[in-house]
């Protein structure tokens, strides 16, 4: 099964502050782009197992600093709130603070069942105007990846 | 003669930067990024000094690559004025698109794996020493333009984002072909070795400075201002006073400006 | 709040249900001062400035009736958040020291760089640029039953470091890392930070003279105020349960280095702006009791009070008062200034350097004015929520804590004489508090601001050259052993300063400096008030008799420190830890020297006779997993002479390396000069007396070991010999690997590739 753990922050998010900011004031999003905000999405993959509430609350407790985030789960799909483009940004090459993340799940934490872990940022643009999928598309490929690192998609919102 | 030390905020190494292009017998001042950008074409070079601008939000240098002195830099840069980018000034320059081609962003620093005997030995942050080769022709580029090819240079480096790599290996190909790689990661007595300590940061051919096909822009990961002064030396090295092997970029800057003139 | 007419119980009660920490008899007491119920934010305000933290209620007696704190270099002791010395007619240097343990231990990387936030606006609010920090940091048993989390622990400290400090820029150039099962539930996380300023150009974090009768503004600059950090102080002061930590999360601050390092540039505007003007402003940062603490302090100290207007304030949310008056938002700064410059100062930070779009919702806000009256009032929405007697609230209370020694029964064993000395040789090079420091100080940019000399394993101690086209140098190192302070806190103590004097005096700078970092458990238990009593006399004593060079009699000032106290758990105390930082000044920096052998052939010497000291060594507890109790102990006139010599030899450019000897005694002390070097050294013991190999070698009793310039031998035992020392020849810098003989007989003889195998991997695996 696949567990999506979906981070964000509680206090002001800085970094998507500086997203909107350099939309705004240095790239000619006035009167499209409204807000910007961020999370960071877990994808970790595991065996089935019997007690997945369990699971699920270690693997919280040791992934989320309930000091300054808040986080959603879901099981199988991913789900989000309407209103926003979602952009999904990834590494395509290895992702080294992923493996390290399994590292520490599998052999500090002993829970064995973990197979993988992904890493992801979802960048939530609230967007007025038209056609703001390809809004979306614009502003990833000018500020949010690079394509020689990066990859993107624009997450369907159900 | 005139260089402008570009500061953002996060930017954190101006101070020796500007002591290191003094020394060298030019002027130059810190230009903060939000001064009239217009002004940056009084200056006869320019200097992107390392830190963590804008705190390497989204990924390192993207944000500062917006602001519009960076759009007044590419115009410079075209103009053929020397422009040296140091660590963050490096990852200010690809994201800016102004190296390698000045054509888009072709290249990316990702984060630093360490790799030795095939697996990861370490990852992220590293602050060392390290061995570098000058691989370009003498005269191919501003920051090096008195070195000669093969010369050895011990300057250190710091960052968590300096491995090179580009998603089409072509880039690489032309980057070689044109003699734009300027320094490489390399043992003490000069070998391309592409394992860790070596080939630090995990870098595609042991990159750790590129310059654009005409030469006068350049980028490298490690901090000459750092290896200025002898005494800035690690220990094995006599402490003695004068001059370590970081001030060549900078002198080199100055002669590339003063033949540029002639 | 209602205070007045409650049974004791009642009030006990509605503090506890209120979030308020004070007892009961404090809180009887303020109604009593004002002569009414308190404001439920005036009890905050109480709180937070009665704390042990910003008090020093339980602490203060003891340190009052031993520190040194006074010498001939000392231009201010520790009365400001930094302490500060001169280096020569011109220049100062700025020292602080902190802890962060409580903090560390709940969320380490938050913790660990709220550390380094806090120390280095301490230093720069002193109108200085702050240069080098240090971190000694304390962790738990990385084998041990919790080993798990205490290897979390030290990963995210160490990442907190590293993620502030070289984000703002400031190089770390000393530290220390010891792990013990004492610190499992309690880490250890102390910061250090120094800085430099030229003596006319010091700002004073106090109200100006005439800043009362003139109606100076209060300006706050920085970070919008949050709630974060609420209870903050208080939490700092609070013996951790396990079950309490997820309800402490809510105390833990979140730092910003990116704003950090825009706010010191505009800081630097601002100190220039005053010296061109010619004024004097008070300026001081926000840390532990937030804007009521900065600002009554600095009140106070000037004589004035103040009125300050809580809707002025630039917030991050609607917050009642008390929050406001108290929260720990970090990167903030509180000016007192003359009002023909707010407009000035107001664009340095607002517009110069664009606050507001660097962090959302940061700027500088004028939020009240200095007054002739002796009060501190507080506006929220029209209301007046405090209004005290300024004096009151900064004044804080004392108390005379109960000591009575704690009885530990430790004793000397008899253990045998190891078989392979070999053996036990790679086994303490690969210790966890031996090993290399490499897998640690990667992290850090030990080299920004292009000022580094000596840099950190490269020698005992860190130096810094921080004014161009100056000749000297300013060294740095930390010290503490807990092994020695579970024995005796007195003579761990008094360690502590001798081996962080040491350290400076080993690369050849004079020790000008130090700071005391005091950890300890629960200040309300006799034993841990001993603990910490004894070890406070301890340190004092050594400060004071092993003299400032050149002043005879005169103690080795300590101008700046902290008490940490109820670093316990139910498990029990921390040992007695108390940290030292010690600053050293370098003359000229071209003579300093590292610790790594450098010519083949040169002679070897060690300073300091051998005694049978092995109480909390690293050979007793790694290869017999015991403690002793033959403590090593100071003998201030010989220890003053070691150190005296080292500095004359270096400064005659006779000694080539030198590493004082400390944990794993002289044979490691030894083989560590040689992990660096490419050579061996040679050793032959048969001079030093008959005590058994293992004790001679492993006694971790002071000294040095040094490598002469080949030639000078007879100047350098000239030198020891003034100072009534007797040095040993005992090798030579050789080609080979590490080698030790007593009598023609060969005790140790490692290949070199073997120890640095097994030196440079004990701390990347403890790590892991």
């Amino acid at each position: 099964m696949i567990i999506n753990l979906r981070v964000w922050l509680k206090i002001p998010d800085a970094e998507a502050a500086t997203v909107k900011n350099t939309l705004l004031r240095r790239m000619g999003y006035q009167g499209i782009i409204r807000d910007v905000r961020r999370e960071r999405l877990l994808s970790i993959e595991s065996d089935d197992v019997s007690d997945p509430d369990s699971l699920i609350k270690q693997l919280t407790r040791e992934l989320v600093n309930e000091n300054k985030e808040n986080f959603a789960v879901s099981v199988g799909s991913l789900e989000l709130s309407n209103g926003c483009v979602p952009v999904k940004v990834s590494l395509w090459i290895e992702d080294g603070e992923a493996i390290s993340i399994k590292d520490r799940l599998v052999k500090r934490l002993g829970l064995k069942m973990i197979r993988s872990v992904q890493r992801a940022n979802i960048w939530k643009l609230y967007i007025d105007g038209d056609d703001p999928e390809s809004v979306a598309r614009r502003i990833a490929e000018e500020l949010l990846v690079n394509p020689n690192k990066d990859r993107y998609e624009i997450i369907k919102l159900g | 003669m005139r260089i402008a030390v570009i500061q953002f905020p996060g930017t954190n190494c101006e101070h020796e930067t500007l002591v290191a292009v003094k020394e060298c017998g030019m002027d130059g001042e810190i230009f903060r990024w939000n001064r009239p950008e217009q002004e940056l074409c009084e200056f006869d070079g320019y200097v992107i000094p390392g830190g963590f601008s804008y705190q390497d939000r989204v990924r390192a240098g993207v944000i500062a690559s917006k602001e519009p002195v960076m759009a007044t830099l590419r115009e410079e840069a075209a103009n053929g004025k020397p422009i040296i980018g140091i660590c963050n000034g490096f990852q200010i320059l690809v994201e800016s698109g102004i190296l390698p081609f000045g054509d888009g962003v072709r290249l990316a620093l990702a984060q630093n794996v360490m790799i030795r005997g095939g697996e990861i030995v370490r990852r992220g942050y590293y602050c060392a020493w390290t061995m570098l080769r000058h691989d370009a022709e003498e005269r191919r580029c501003s920051g090096s333009y008195i070195l000669r090819r093969g010369e050895i240079l011990s300057i250190p480096i710091a960052h968590a984002e300096g491995n090179l790599v580009s998603s089409d290996k072509k880039v690489i190909e032309r980057l070689i072909e044109d003699d734009q790689i300027v320094f490489r990661y390399c043992s003490e007595r000069g070998d391309i070795i592409s394992e860790f300590p070596v080939n630090v940061n995990g870098s595609t051919e042991n990159i750790a400075g590129i310059c654009n096909p005409e030469g006068n822009v350049l980028g490298m990961m490690p901090h000459p201002e750092r290896a200025f002064f002898a005494w800035q030396l690690p220990w094995k090295h006599p402490r003695v006073r004068g001059y370590g092997p970081g001030r060549i970029v900078f002198e080199s800057m100055r002669r590339y400006i003063e033949e540029r003139r002639l | 709040m209602k205070v007045i007419g409650l049974a004791d119980s009642e009030l006990e009660s509605s503090l506890r249900k209120a979030g308020i920490g004070m007892s009961v008899s404090e809180a009887r007491s303020i109604a009593t001062i004002l002569g009414r119920d308190p404001t439920l934010a005036e009890l905050f305000c109480y709180d937070a400035m009665w704390s042990e933290h910003c008090s020093y209620k339980s602490s203060r007696a003891v340190l009052r009736e031993f520190l040194p704190t006074e010498g001939p270099n000392v231009v201010l002791g520790p009365v400001e958040d930094s302490g500060i010395v001169s280096i020569d007619d011109e220049w100062c240097v700025v020292i602080s020291h902190e802890s962060h343990n409580h903090p560390s231990q709940i969320l380490p990387n938050e913790g660990a760089a709220t550390g380094i936030g806090g120390i280095v606006r301490d230093v720069n609010c002193m109108g200085a640029r702050v240069v080098a920090t240090a971190d000694p940091l304390r962790f738990g048993d990385p084998y041990g039953r919790e080993s798990s989390r205490v290897r979390w622990v030290a990963e995210g400290v160490v990442d907190g470091i590293w993620q502030y400090g070289n984000a703002l820029g400031v190089p770390v150039i000393a530290g220390d890392v010891v792990f013990s099962r004492c610190f499992d539930y309690n880490c250890l996380v102390n910061v250090v930070a120094i800085g430099v300023v030229r003596r006319d150009e010091i700002i004073r974090s106090r109200a100006p003279p005439g800043s009362g009768e003139k109606g100076y503004d209060v300006i706050l600059v920085g970070k919008p105020t949050d709630s974060s950090g609420f209870g903050g102080v208080v939490f700092a002061s609070d013996t951790l349960r396990e079950e309490e930590e997820e309800a402490n999360r809510g105390a833990v601050q979140i730092p910003d280095p990116f704003l950090k390092n825009v706010l010191f540039k505009a800081n630097e505007d601002l100190f220039r702006l005053v010296r061109e003007e010619g004024v004097e402003i008070g300026f001081k940062d926000l840390g532990g009791g937030g804007l009521t603490c900065a600002s009554s302090e600095m009140g106070a100290a000037g004589g004035y009070g103040m009125e300050l207007d809580l809707d002025m304030l630039h917030v991050a949310g609607e917050f009642p008062p008390e929050v406001l008056c108290i929260a720990e938002t970090q990167e903030r700064f509180l000016i007192i200034a003359p009002r023909e410059l707010r407009e000035r100062i107001l664009r340095i930070y607002n517009e110069d350097w664009d606050l507001p779009n660097v962090y959302e919702g940061a700027r500088a806000s004028v939020i009240g004015r200095m007054t002739i009256h002796d009060r501190y009032i507080v506006r929220h929405r029209g209301e007046e929520v405090v209004n005290v007697p300024i004096k009151h609230l900064t004044g804080g209370i004392r108390y005379e804590r109960a000591w009575r020694p704690r009885i530990r029964n430790l004793l000397e064993p008899a253990v045998k004489m190891p078989e392979d000395l070999n053996m036990v040789m790679l086994e303490l090079l690969s210790s966890p508090n031996i090993a290399s420091r490499e897998h640690i100080y990667r992290y850090y940019d030990t080299e920004v601001q292009g000022n580094t000399v000596i840099r950190p394993g490269e020698a005992d101690a860190g130096l810094i050259a921080p004014v161009r086209g100056k000749d000297f140098g300013i060294a740095l190192s930390v010290d503490s052993n807990p092994f020695y302070g579970r024995i005796s806190p007195y003579w761990g103590g008094a360690t502590a300063v001798a081996e962080a004097m040491r350290n400076v005096a080993a690369i050849g700078a004079t020790p000008s400096t130090l700071t005391d970092c005091l950890n300890f458990g629960n200040p309300e238990k006799p034993e841990a008030f001993w603990e910490f009593r004894e070890s406070v006399r301890g340190l004092a004593d050594a400060a004071r008799n092993l003299w400032l060079k050149g002043y005879p009699d005169q103690p080795v000032p300590i101008v700046s420190g902290n008490v940490s106290f109820y670093n316990e758990s139910p498990e029990g105390a921390v040992d007695p830890s108390p940290v030292i930082a010690c600053v050293g000044i370098m003359k000229e920096i071209s003579k300093a020297i590292t610790m790594p052998l450098k010519e083949s052939g040169d002679e070897v010497y060690l300073l300091g006779p051998r005694f049978d000291e092995l109480g909390g060594s690293e050979y007793y507890r790694v290869i017999w997993g015991i403690t002793g109790a033959n403590v090593p102990v100071v003998r201030f006139p010989l220890e003053r002479s070691m150190i005296y010599t080292v500095i004359d030899a270096v400064d005659r450019e006779i000694l080539r390396a030198a590493h004082d000897i400390s944990n794993g005694g002289m044979a490691i002390t030894a083989a560590e000069m040689c992990m660096l070097s490419d050579h061996g050294i040679s050793i032959d013991i048969s001079s030093l007396g008959d005590m058994r190999p293992d004790r001679l070698l492993f006694s971790e009793s002071s000294g040095f070991i040094v490598e002469v310039v080949d030639g000078a031998e007879q100047e350098f035992v000239k030198i020891a010999r003034s100072y009534n020392l007797n040095p040993v020849r005992i090798g030579r810098v050789s080609t080979g690997g590490i080698e030790i003989e007593r009598d023609g007989k060969m005790l140790v003889r490692l290949d070199l590739e073997d120890a640095r195998d097994a030196w440079s991997s004990g701390l990347r695996e403890a790590m892991r």
